[in-house]
């Protein structure tokens, strides 16, 4: 067998195992949102309990990974934390692609960052996939007293269209692991796969992928 | 380099490497982590070998300074302040023979690093920024920043915004005169090129620019013959089309050059462009330590922007037996990761950019990227539309 062939039937195996029989669920997410609305301090907040004031601009995107348990599953999230300059948004085709969930991210104190929200959850129903996990963050949730977006706006808008929403502070940690929990929690069980030649291979014949399996 | 063993060869060097490797106070000594500062005041995370590593890399910057040194004394002083081959020097005409083989030289002797000390003044002068700076008054710079102060644009917001945020924590740069210095620099390019406004990825470019140049001034004439003639156009205007072309043509030259990867990179459906356009964007300042960047930067000026495809290749290249191992995009990520911040010795990897990867010409990549231009416009294009159509849906 070419190696090619043999990439390709660990490929199966491995997708088989990933959604089925021990639950381990890799989940690619993206966050997407305005600048400074805090998308890399939310994942830092996440992936390493940490909060800095002052984070390096994110440029093209960064990737974390993080796992969680959920109930009967263990689900590793593969993120994308994207650059929230306007200009970069042309990239984010290439990071959203083949997600399975997203949070878009705005500041409850700029309205501005709430309204490119909305933008980018437009475009994600316009492109992304059908099945895809949408959370809406109102983050710096600790500057109340800054506060343009009222959380209830924000609420009904979520509801409107389809996806959950909280507010968040990576500040203070506030419901930041609760975002990604839920997220989680809501991921289908058995995920489609992300290409369609997978689903093609995943749906042949099941004698076949267990002999392979038993001489690898 | 693992890059040229068979896998047999490869897993008969670990064996033989099992004993050295077994006895913990090794295990103990690779893993302690120790911060401490490195020439240009960052920051750096690493393990007693790195230290140990860039102990060396200073011996060799000291070793190659003297090497300058002494050509100095031989071909006079500033020989090699001439235009580059690929800049100006009529390669039919008037082609003195001693002209040539300065080049050569020099070519070779900035493939093995510019002293630090030299740096401003060879790459003010090869890079063509000198010659930028000469065509318009000697008072060009202090004009524009005076005619700009207090004035606040989006780029400016922008700007103002990613001060803090670019390399938080650097001695100099994170401070109040650090911060003015970069603001000057990036607004005044901004007016200056309104195209280009600003574009974050920018600030690290002019940041490490300001620690190398010295002087502000200079620091912004290399912002903008890097802007203006090294790099491709459109690499930072409005929608990075540049740089998507840039993403293209380097895709192609992966699968070209390091097949091997590309196919097995594909099976995962692992994008390169994932990682691969931070490192084109902020030419390597975010991903490899401080000296390495400017000894790739030694080469971008002098050499041209195909320097950037040589070196991107070369840390795909660099780990070809790792890479091919992996089952996870993840695990892509973390060895190209921790490759880039491990990458002390600029040797290292300048080698194989240049001689595993072999020769690629401007001319040929130019063209590649011509090939690539439509393709590119018609993906943003089709973006656009999308989106647009969105908004008269729901009007």
């Amino acid at each position: 067998m070419s190696s090619e062939g043999v990439l390709r039937l660990e490929k199966v195996i491995h997708t088989l195992m990933a959604t089925s029989g021990n639950k381990n669920i890799n989940a690619k997410l993206v966050l997407l949102g305005d600048v400074g609305a805090g998308k890399s301090s939310l994942v830092l907040r996440f992936v390493k309990g940490q909060f800095i004031e002052f984070q390096e601009s994110t440029i093209g995107a960064a990737f974390f990974s993080q796992t969680l348990a959920v109930n009967d599953a263990t689900v590793k999230f593969e993120i994308w934390d994207t650059a929230g300059q306007e200009r970069y948004h042309s990239l984010a085709p290439m990071y959203y692609r083949g997600a399975a969930a997203a949070i878009i991210v705005y500041d409850i104190t700029n309205q501005a960052s709430f309204e490119r929200a909305k933008k980018w959850v437009q475009e994600l129903h316009s492109q992304g996939n059908p099945n895809m996990v949408v959370a809406l963050a109102g983050n710096k949730a600790d500057l109340l007293e800054a506060r343009k977006v009222a959380a209830e706006e924000a609420q009904a808008y979520a509801q409107e269209n389809g996806l959950f929403f909280m507010e968040t502070s990576a500040k203070t940690a506030t419901n930041v692991n609760d975002i990604f929990y839920e997220i989680a929690k809501r991921l289908p069980r058995v995920q489609p796969a992300q290409n369609p030649s997978g689903m093609v291979l995943m749906d042949r014949p099941a004698e076949r992928v267990a002999s392979a399996s038993c001489c690898s | 380099m693992y890059g040229t063993h068979s896998k047999r060869d490869l897993s008969l060097e670990f064996q033989s490497q099992i004993p050295i490797l077994r006895p913990s106070i090794h295990a103990r000594r690779a893993n302690l982590t120790v911060k401490f500062q490195d020439l240009y005041g960052f920051t750096v995370e690493g393990n007693v070998d790195d230290v140990n590593v860039l102990n060396e890399v200073r011996e060799k910057v000291r070793k190659q300074g003297r090497v300058w040194w002494a050509l100095e004394a031989s071909k006079g002083a500033n020989w090699y302040l001439q235009p580059s081959i690929s800049e100006g020097i009529d390669l039919k005409s008037s082609l003195k023979f001693s002209v040539l083989a300065n080049a050569i030289t020099l070519k070779r002797l900035i493939r093995k690093g510019i002293p630090p000390v030299l740096r401003p003044k060879v790459w003010f002068s090869l890079s063509g920024a000198a010659k930028k700076k000469s065509t318009v008054p000697e008072s060009y710079y202090n004009d524009l920043t005076k005619a700009v102060e207090g004035k606040v644009t989006p780029a400016t917001r922008q700007i103002d915004h990613d001060l803090p945020r670019t390399f938080p924590g650097h001695p100099w740069l994170d401070t109040p005169e650090g911060h003015a210095a970069l603001r000057r620099v990036l607004v005044g390019y901004s007016f200056r090129d309104s195209d280009v406004g600003y574009c974050q990825g920018l600030n690290y470019v002019a940041a490490l620019l300001l620690l190398v140049m010295k002087t502000e001034e200079d620091a912004f004439w290399m912002l903008a013959v890097l802007l203006e003639n090294v790099l491709v156009n459109d690499c930072y205007t409005t929608n990075l089309s540049g740089c998507h072309v840039e993403q293209r043509v380097f895709k192609d030259l992966l699968a070209k050059k390091c097949p091997r990867i590309a196919t097995h990179l594909e099976s995962l459906e692992f994008d390169v462009s994932l990682v691969a356009t931070e490192w084109f964007l902020c030419l390597f300042s975010k991903s490899l330590p401080s000296e390495t960047t400017l000894r790739v930067w030694d080469v971008l000026f002098y050499e041209g922007a195909k320097v950037l495809f040589h070196v991107a290749l070369a840390i795909f290249k660099m780990k070809e037996e790792e890479l091919l191992l992996t089952h996870h995009v993840g695990d892509v990520i973390n060895i190209l990761q921790k490759t880039t911040h491990h990458l002390f010795d600029p040797d290292e990897l300048l080698t194989v950019a240049f001689d595993k990867i072999g020769s690629m010409t401007t001319n040929t990549i130019s063209k590649q990227r011509k090939k690539q231009e439509p393709a590119v416009m018609a993906e943003l294009d089709q973006r656009l539309r999308r989106l647009n159509s969105i908004k008269v849906d729901e009007n």
